[in-house]
């Protein structure tokens, strides 16, 4: 029954992974362990995003099948129970840019992948970035931009978390205009292509500050 | 007599209009020119080097259309596009919450852009199949604009169809209060847009007589991105695609024909010989090969070869990245179409469509902005070394001139297409 889900979620069948987890609450299989196989599945939709066999569809799909799973789940959980996170991640676009597609995926690809996420959504001013790295104490930072009105507040940002004495807190940048060359130029401390860049660094920067 | 004009004898700046002209059709039809066009979107990058931010450009077209005639001309490109415009004070008016601009609820410097959402939900297609018209007047305007509200009260247009209309629902529904409000502000907004496209007519003319031609941007788009943009946004239609793909492609069928007779029936009325389509959610990130043939391609195929087969040259800026859809572009027919490329394998491009269609672009954003003149005349010959043999190459910036350009930058990439790309 476990692999059931596992198996409809992988492929993308809604109704039938619905169907499966009320047969396997009125099972009495632990919430937490329904949970556990979705967390499963979803590394597995994440990993053949990666190989190119799933794009964004199956991507929205399996995040829309994921949260009405949790809604059903919701109800039988007693208190709450946090998967350990490897880290902490404050993503958002930049200021005057109210683009979010590549930035979801984003915060998509490090949720699987373990990271805690606060997502701060778009046009993101740039004190904002500073309050929550502040308040949440992380050293991880992504700012993410698809116009190229988003290199200069990517400047701003980065140089207002720097010169807050936090200069341990490490900026990284991706979206439609970024590159090594803009990288560079805004002072960021990486970027990435997609969002198995921004996975990769942020493993690197949360290894190096454990 | 002396002081009067020779009228026969063209001037330079005619002279220069007509060269111009034929050297960036030249390229089009895969002739080669007498050497590489450079063809420009500038929306914002001439203004600036004239002191003008989109919010002026939005508010005070008449500033705006006389700095970018008196900038851009120095570049000496081929053709140009028009400056970025939106009429912010119609925006205002009609309450226009559907777009964030500069001006007024974005800052002075940052162009308008679009706040997308499901303007229609998953569970209205039916409505939306059953009568658009209906359906766009009804629901979709009063979710875009305040002002338009009042819409959504408006009688069922078939029910409109009977002999009293006009002295019954029709004057009974003008008669409210709030419409008359909204009526009058559809007045206004009529008059704010007169005056600016009177204001984008004078900027034309007055290039026309610098000798400098403009592309005018007659609009298609792609009829997968005009469900996915305007009505159901990404999300909205990436889940459809699983969930209920039949609705769809419903969708789809339905807009083409009528999205083909528009773009055909303005063209002509207009006089423009090429249209621009500047596509969204085909790009290699969004969907799979397999995904674009069946969701995507069909349509936006369906309408290239319309407009080609009414004598009208296609121009779809392919933004984003499109390597895995070489194959399907290799399909069109060679020398009817100018592809606006952004992010591409040049190399493949050039072995894949080169012999099919006129390659414009793609000079990096990133080169533009934050390389040096050095990296982007590099980036220029290369481009010329690819392309050069085919005569269908015609160079701009990826995304255009963005406004964050280095202008050593942007001399530099003209300069090397008026000296290396001779040929």
């Amino acid at each position: 029954m476990k692999e059931k889900l596992f198996d409809a979620i992988i492929g993308l069948s809604r109704d039938e992974a619905l169907r499966v987890t009320d047969e396997l609450l009125q099972s009495k299989l632990k919430p937490e362990e329904i949970l556990d196989i979705g967390r499963e599945a979803m590394q597995i939709i994440g990993k053949r995003f990666e190989t190119g066999e799933y794009f964004l569809p199956e991507l929205m799909v399996s995040g829309d099948i994921l949260s009405a799973i949790a809604d059903k789940v919701k109800p039988f959980l007693e208190g709450t129970t946090k998967a350990k996170k490897i880290g902490k991640v404050v993503i958002g676009t930049v200021a005057g840019d109210i683009h979010d597609i590549a930035k979801d995926i984003v915060v998509f690809m490090l949720d699987i992948n373990g990271f805690e996420v606060i997502d701060l959504g778009v046009d993101v001013p740039v004190e904002k970035f500073v309050e929550a790295v502040q308040e949440h104490q992380t050293k991880i930072v992504g700012l993410s931009g698809f116009l190229t009105l988003a290199i200069e507040p990517m400047r701003d940002t980065i140089s207002a978390l720097k010169g807050a004495g936090m200069s341990d807190v490490k900026v990284m940048i991706g979206g439609g205009p970024i590159n090594e060359l803009v990288c560079e130029d805004v002072g960021a401390d990486g970027w990435g292509a997609n969002a198995m860049d921004a996975v990769s660094i942020a493993n690197k920067w949360a290894g190096a500050s454990q | 007599m002396k002081d009067q004009k020779d009228t026969t004898q063209p001037t330079q700046a005619e002279l220069d209009y007509q060269a111009r002209e034929k050297r960036v059709w030249d390229a089009i039809r895969l002739e080669k020119p007498d050497r590489v066009p450079i063809v420009c979107y500038d929306e914002y990058f001439s203004l600036k080097q004239g002191g003008v931010t989109p919010a002026d450009a939005y508010y005070d077209v008449n500033r705006a259309s006389k700095v970018f005639a008196e900038e851009v001309v120095k570049f000496n490109w081929d053709m140009v596009s028009l400056f970025g415009n939106l009429p912010g004070s119609v925006g205002e008016i009609i309450g226009l919450t559907s777009n964030k601009w500069a001006g007024f609820n974005l800052k002075d410097n940052q162009e308008y852009q679009f706040v997308e959402k499901e303007y229609m939900l998953a569970d209205e297609y039916d409505q939306f199949l059953k009568d658009p018209s209906d359906f766009v007047l009804r629901k979709m305007w009063p979710r875009m604009a305040t002002g338009l509200e009042p819409f959504g009260s408006f009688p069922s247009f078939l029910m409109l169809s009977h002999a009293y209309t006009p002295i019954a629902e029709l004057a009974i529904f003008a008669g409210q209060p709030e419409v008359r409000e909204m009526l009058e502000k559809l007045i206004s907004i009529g008059e704010k847009m007169n005056q600016y496209l009177a204001g984008l007519d004078h900027t034309v003319e007055i290039l026309k007589e610098k000798g400098q031609p403009v592309f005018l941007e007659v609009l298609a788009h792609a009829p997968f991105d005009w469900i996915s943009d305007y009505f159901r946004g990404i999300k909205g239609t990436m889940l459809d695609m699983y969930y209920q793909p039949d609705k769809l492609k419903a969708a789809i069928d339905l807009i083409t024909p009528q999205m083909i007779e528009y773009t055909i029936k303005t063209a002509l009325e207009m006089d423009a010989k090429t249209v621009s389509i500047p596509l969204h959610r085909g790009a290699d990130p969004f969907m799979s090969n397999e995904q674009y043939a069946e969701f995507y391609w069909p349509s936006l195929k369906e309408l290239l070869l319309a407009l080609i087969e009414a004598d009208i040259t296609p121009s779809p800026y392919w933004e984003g990245s499109y390597t895995n859809r070489l194959e399907f572009l290799a399909e069109l027919p060679p020398g009817k179409i100018w592809g606006h490329f952004d992010v591409i394998d040049i190399y493949k491009a050039r072995e894949m469509i080169g012999d099919t269609m006129c390659f414009w672009g793609n000079v990096p954003g990133q080169i533009l902005i934050s390389g040096t003149p050095e990296q982007t005349s590099d980036y220029v010959k290369e481009l010329i070394d690819i392309f050069g043999d085919t005569g269908g190459l015609i160079v701009d910036g990826a995304v255009g001139i963005p406004k964050e350009a280095k202008i050593e930058n942007v001399i530099a990439m003209s300069e090397t297409v008026f000296e290396y790309g001779v040929y």
